[in-house]
């Protein structure tokens, strides 16, 4: 069957297109293999290769830039990697419009670079934005701290074009902001990692990049403290783009980054703020007024300011040896889970630095073993209590990057609720043979 | 199961006195807010609780008996007829704030609350909803959420689906489930944000939980008045341009000018070409900053004159106005017809000008009254319903105007949904392997096709048909399938 497949294949997007030898191996997904991996040219040659892996029952993996790899279960099979990346075109833009297509494989911040010549940009600052490509933000629904202001992928997406697992071609949406024509395609495809579908296009709502921004960044003797004046500005009429609370494991790293000289002692909350410059000074001063428990201080602005954000952006302690979970809780519990993730780090020996979105809930753990062992085990154990805590706190733990040996003994996904059924039954609709990414996704679907 | 088992056996359910079976009583329920269509429910049942509607439901799923939900019956689309006769499940008894939550921004309602309500409860403590649809003091949530509903300040704050992060569903076979909750991305497929905008096709809502949004510090509302749309048109495309997101962009044209001053006496210029209502809100240092741009924007665009509301009493007669706008029609007209199409915002000047040609092929007045800001146009097809032919006339102009929308790369509505009214133009915009897509979706919550049936999907090819070229033929008045099947008759 494989090699019929490959010469299939090969006959849709040409030799120079696939690969089968050696080099598969870098995109192995979580330990498992695939095949070979393929690269069409276009939506056609995307729709030619799904019907033909559909054919041969080959279990397909989209694959962007491979930055959100990490999430998801270990695959049940990995056949063919279907590489996105030479999609890579901006299909249209109209500025006047605030709206744009592109393709599913351009990179998010080449898309971004584009967009900026008309001053304008995508609400989206997921990490690793230099590789990670429109598409596998999409199906990750990745996000990062500027969410508080422009919301998620979920509220930037209006229109998008998919390819299911028989090669049909469906869009959703349109490149208007506004449509309840029919149902809304978008929020189905966002989120589902490659499970429902191989996104190929998507249109966006975009919005003007502000005429200035500034952050206010205070450290905190305590997360106590700090969760207080969080507390006073959510209540405030100001208006920040990013609000954000760092451990003081994660500070330290942020600092080391930035060249900092000096060690930050307790928890450092960043108040960012867009708008034009009179509105940005009048809203710190008002942030600062609020914050009379805190410690030091400062104004970040220009290339600090955007060297502080990349930094928190693209936080990977250990370089990809941490275990990452995203945590979403009720807003008046996210100060106590950083905490609670401390404890649990001190009991099992593990080192954590903690990211908090305090404005969304939104918590982002890296656990990492410093003994110079893997950790497995003791890595393993943090999640369950965590999601514990988390689930108390109406909310959500989601493993977003762990080495297999975690995985294999974690459930990366947590409980999906009491929708499962119908979840289910959205996978049996949309893939019944189960050839898109089988097991990746909640409760092995 | 006959009709008279049917009634006792719901009685046996919420109590006699919430059942509605007297042919008089059931009138209030043949229609909604779009008039042109009529079918009569078997029977209406106004559940209490939760428990109510999922015992009411699972009867209707064992007797195979079509079911519908319905809110305050404001819908623009026919959404919540029973086309298939049946029974009509009225929320409104379900209309409590069951939670409010300062400290995470959220609130717990039920579907039956009256949009306005919530932001009433919450106003005093600074807070408030924000998707504000134009009929807010009579619609519901529950129906918001079936249509996902905008409003004005959408521009800015985005739609129902945008503030909506759980729902209590009683799905199609009776069983209740709760998907998303308080709290954002949870794991699994979106079906919180699928289920949004489904037009009570996926299920009953009986619990919401809202976002709330702590109110600006400042807003500040003016109407700016220009001799042409042109000129009016130009200048929301100059204020976008130039990086400003107002709350809302409104505009009105002479004729809805004229119909808004006669049934408002809200203080806009009736010899204007047009006028925008422009409103800033957020930090009173940006609302200030932003306002002399905006008005500088209007001056480049010859605008006439620029009113600022002095104070929230000046700020609330302008609203008046543009909210008023649809009853104001009365004024003018005996009947109208609302459109809904939705266009990229560069396309408004030239939308609008085949509007106006569209105006004069037909013979109809119209009224544009819309969202300038998100290209959420609303003409008002004017007819008289006493002059044979006029129905007619202005549907079919309605049509024509849903294509022409499409053909500048827009959508067929923006916020009144798809129901009976625009079924069968569903064709224009999607293929048949886009709706093949979304059938998919319907089979999954609603199998057995009970649920709110003849609603979205075309039901014939008959009334559209796709000429060679892809354009579809102008198709003049036909009747609808249920009405050849005497299930809908039109007034």
């Amino acid at each position: 069957m494989t090699l019929e497949l490959l010469k299939t294949l090969e006959g849709i997007v040409g030799p120079k297109h696939l690969l089968a030898d050696g080099e598969v191996h870098r995109y192995t997904v979580d330990g498992v293999r695939p095949s070979m991996a393929v690269f069409p040219g276009n939506v056609d040659e995307v729709s030619a290769v799904l019907e033909a892996c559909s054919k041969a029952g080959a279990a397909v993996v989209p694959w962007g830039g491979g930055v959100h790899m990490g999430l998801g279960g270990v695959p049940k099979k990995v056949d063919v990697v279907l590489g996105l990346g030479r999609l890579n075109q901006v299909l249209d833009y109209e500025p006047g419009d605030m709206t744009s297509t592109v393709q599913a494989g351009m990179v998010l911040s080449v898309y971004q670079a584009h967009l900026s010549r008309q001053r304008q940009f995508l609400g989206l600052d997921p990490p690793g934005a230099t590789r990670a490509t429109i598409g596998g933000t999409l199906a990750a629904n990745a996000s990062g701290p500027r969410r508080l202001r422009y919301g998620t992928a979920r509220d930037l997406l209006i229109g998008l074009r998919v390819v299911d697992a028989a090669g049909t071609v469906t869009k959703g949406g349109a490149k208007v902001v506004k449509n309840v024509t029919g149902y809304d395609m978008n929020k189905l495809y966002v989120g589902s990692l490659g499970t429902l579908g191989v996104i190929v296009e998507a249109t966006f709502r975009l919005y003007p990049i502000p005429a200035c921004e500034r952050t206010w960044v205070a450290a905190f003797s305590t997360a106590a403290k700090a969760r207080r004046v969080v507390a006073k500005i959510l209540d405030s009429p100001l208006v920040p783009s990013a609000l954000e609370l760092l451990n003081e494991a994660a500070a330290r790293e942020v600092g080391r980054k930035l060249g900092a000289t000096s060690e930050v002692h307790g928890v450092v909350l960043a108040v960012a703020v867009a708008s034009v410059p009179e509105a940005v000074e009048a809203q710190i001063r008002t942030a600062q007024a609020m914050a009379g428990e805190a410690d030091e201080h400062e104004v970040l602005e220009g290339q600090e300011h955007d060297a502080f954000w990349a930094a928190v952006r693209d936080f990977d302690p250990g370089n990809g040896s941490a275990v990452v979970l995203k945590a979403s809780v009720l807003l008046d519990k996210a100060a106590e889970a950083m905490e609670y993730g401390e404890r649990l780090a001190a009991q099992h020996g593990l080192h954590v630095a903690v990211i908090s979105e305090a404005g969304t809930g939104i918590l982002r753990f890296y656990f990492r073993a410093d003994d110079g062992t893997d950790g497995a085990t003791r890595l393993a154990e943090v999640v369950d209590p965590l999601r514990g805590f988390a689930l108390q706190a109406k909310g959500s733990l989601v493993v977003l990057h762990a080495p297999v040996a975690v995985k294999k003994r974690v459930d990366v996904w947590g409980p999906p609720g009491k929708g499962f059924a119908l979840m289910r039954g959205l996978k049996e609709q949309f893939d019944p043979y189960n050839i898109l990414s089988p097991g990746r996704f909640v409760q092995g679907l | 199961m006959d009709r008279a088992r049917l009634i006792q056996a719901i009685a046996g359910v919420v109590g006699p006195a919430y059942v509605v079976s007297d042919p008089a009583e059931l009138k209030v329920y043949e229609t909604d807010g779009l008039t042109i269509f009529k079918a009569t429910p078997d029977v209406v049942v106004l559940p209490k609780n939760v428990a109510e509607v999922a015992e009411v439901v699972r009867l209707c799923a064992r007797e195979r008996i079509p079911f519908v939900p319905r809110g305050a019956g404001t819908g623009l689309s026919g959404g919540a007829l029973a086309l298939e006769g049946g029974v009509v499940i009225g929320l409104n008894r379900m209309n409590r704030v069951l939670e409010v939550d300062y400290a995470n921004q959220r609130a717990v309602i039920e579907p039956g609350l009256v949009n306005i309500w919530l932001t009433n409860q919450v106003s005093p403590d600074g807070y408030y909803y924000a998707p504000d649809p134009a009929s807010q003091t009579a619609c519901s949530v529950g129906g918001n959420v079936a249509e996902n509903s905008g409003g004005p300040h959408c521009l800015k704050y985005g739609v129902t689906t945008n503030h909506v992060l759980g729902l209590e569903i009683v799905l199609a076979s009776g069983e209740i489930v709760d998907v998303g909750g308080w709290t954002p991305d949870p794991p699994g497929y979106d079906l919180t944000g699928v289920f949004v905008g489904s037009e009570g096709t996926f299920g009953i809502v009986t619990k919401i939980v809202v976002r709330l949004l702590k109110r600006p510090e400042a807003v500040k509302t003016m109407m700016l008045v220009f001799e042409t749309i042109a000129d009016a048109s130009a200048t929301v495309s100059g204020i976008i341009g130039r990086g400003i997101i107002p709350a809302a962009i409104e505009m009105m044209d002479r004729l809805s000018i004229e119909a808004v001053e006669k049934g408002t006496h809200a203080g806009y210029p009736t010899d204007a070409g047009s006028v925008l209502l422009v409103e800033l809100d957020g930090p009173r240092a940006e609302v200030e900053a932003l306002t002399d741009p905006v008005i500088a924007v209007g001056r480049d665009n010859r605008m006439r004159e620029a009113r600022v509301a002095k104070d929230d009493a000046e700020r609330v007669l302008l609203w008046k106005g543009r909210k008023a706008a649809f009853a104001a029609m009365g004024q003018i007209s005996p009947a109208y017809y609302v459109q809904d199409g939705v266009i990229p915002r560069t396309q408004l000047l030239k939308i609008l000008g085949e509007i106006d040609a569209l105006s004069q092929k037909y013979g109809l007045r119209v009224a544009n009254v819309f969202h300038a800001g998100d290209g959420n146009l609303h003409p008002l097809i004017l007819y008289d319903d006493r002059v044979e032919g006029e129905v007619e006339r202005a549907e079919a102009m309605g049509a024509e105007t849903m294509e022409r929308c499409i053909a500048v790369g827009g959508s067929i509505t923006g916020e009144h949904g798809v129901g009976l009214e625009k079924r069968d133009f569903m064709p224009l915009m999607y293929t048949p392997a886009d709706l093949e897509a979304m059938m998919k979706l319907k089979r999954v919550w609603n199998p057995e096709g009970l649920l709110n049936p003849g609603k979205i999907f075309p039901t014939s090819k008959s009334c559209v048909e796709v000429g060679q070229a892809g354009k579809p033929r102008d198709i003049g008045y036909m009747p609808h399938r249920i009405e050849q099947e005497g299930k809908a008759q039109r007034f």
